[in-house]
């Protein structure tokens, strides 16, 4: 026995038919109201079956490729490259990592300060390789070099030669 | 356009062996100079002017006088002479030519006494003063610059 509701909607979708059809529309209070009703029900089925419909993919194929790609790479072999990776560096390669770096700055740094020897002087500047005296003829000579910054003259500072008198500034 | 090639590698070639030659003579100047305290000072010496601020706050004097001198073209870097005064002579011994100058000995003598002997790199960039004997109320100065 069907209820009410269950007659309504399939008079709704007309799967109404003969004599059940016919009590049926006979128990209807109003008829015309009803039709409206059922007139309005379909246009509204249309409308949404219109609206609600699958979209048509405009690019299927790509679609489907990047579906089975996606499929063959999840049933696939399972990989875990980053597992792999940080692997390598175990506790004691890092050890030795930073130990080999470790000898190289140093060797980089003896290199450089030996290189860098502040009292060496510049090949560009004048050099004083040796100098002396006759001790006979100076004995308190004492000899000092040095360069100025300003022109970097070269200076061979010579004390304590024995001094002249005024004749021997001629030319 | 071969006529225009061999031109262009003539003009080259000349170029580059004014410029090597141009390289290869440099002068050194060496002098002998009597620095002294006088009221009025005598201009310095053209050879001097690049250091004369040097000359003048190092040894404290107002006049620097050229009493010898000696301009030597240097071609083969082997070249020695000397710059004299009347009692004082600068032997310079040329041995050699680095990339930075001349490897050079020097001989100062007063008269027939060899008071100082020095070997020095002299660069072409840095020129080198040494300081002598007092002389009077003035001091001997060596000037070696290259040109």
């Amino acid at each position: 026995m069907k209820t009410f509701e269950e007659k309504w909607t399939a008079w709704l979708d007309g799967e109404l038919s003969g004599k059940e059809l016919v009590e049926f529309e006979a128990s209807l209070p109003d008829k015309a109201a009803a039709e409206a009703e059922k007139h309005g029900a379909h246009k509204l089925g249309a409308l949404l079956k219109e609206q609600l419909g699958a979209h048509a993919l405009s690019n299927e194929d790509f679609f489907s490729h990047q579906l089975r790609e996606r499929i063959v790479r999840e049933n696939g072999p399972s990989r875990e490259p980053s597992l792999e990776a940080s692997t390598w560096w175990t506790v004691r390669r890092l050890f030795l990592t930073g130990v080999a770096s470790l000898a190289l700055f140093v060797i980089c740094a003896v290199v450089v300060i030996r290189d860098k020897n502040p009292g060496e002087q510049s090949q560009y500047l004048t050099q004083i390789l040796n100098a002396r005296v006759d001790p006979a003829v100076s004995p308190n000579a004492t000899i000092s070099m040095f360069e100025t910054k300003e022109d970097k003259v070269t200076v061979l500072w010579v004390e304590g030669l024995q001094s002249l008198p005024a004749d021997y500034a001629a030319k | 356009m071969r006529n225009c090639a061999l031109l262009v590698a003539a003009l080259l070639a000349l170029v580059m062996s004014v410029a090597s030659a141009a390289q290869a003579t440099q002068t050194v100047w060496s002098g002998l100079v009597i620095a002294e305290n006088v009221a009025q000072p005598a201009p310095i010496p053209p050879e001097l002017i690049r250091i004369e601020q040097t000359l003048k706050a190092l040894f404290g004097y107002n006049q620097f006088q050229v009493i010898g001198q000696s301009r030597k073209t240097l071609k083969t870097g082997e070249e020695d002479w000397l710059a004299s005064s009347k009692y004082f002579a600068l032997h310079v011994d040329a041995r050699g030519e680095t990339e930075a100058g001349y490897v050079l000995n020097l001989k100062l003598y007063k008269e027939n006494d060899l008071l100082l002997e020095t070997d020095t790199k002299l660069s072409k960039r840095s020129p080198l003063v040494i300081k002598g004997p007092q002389v009077g109320g003035g001091q001997l100065l060596l000037v070696l610059v290259v040109q």
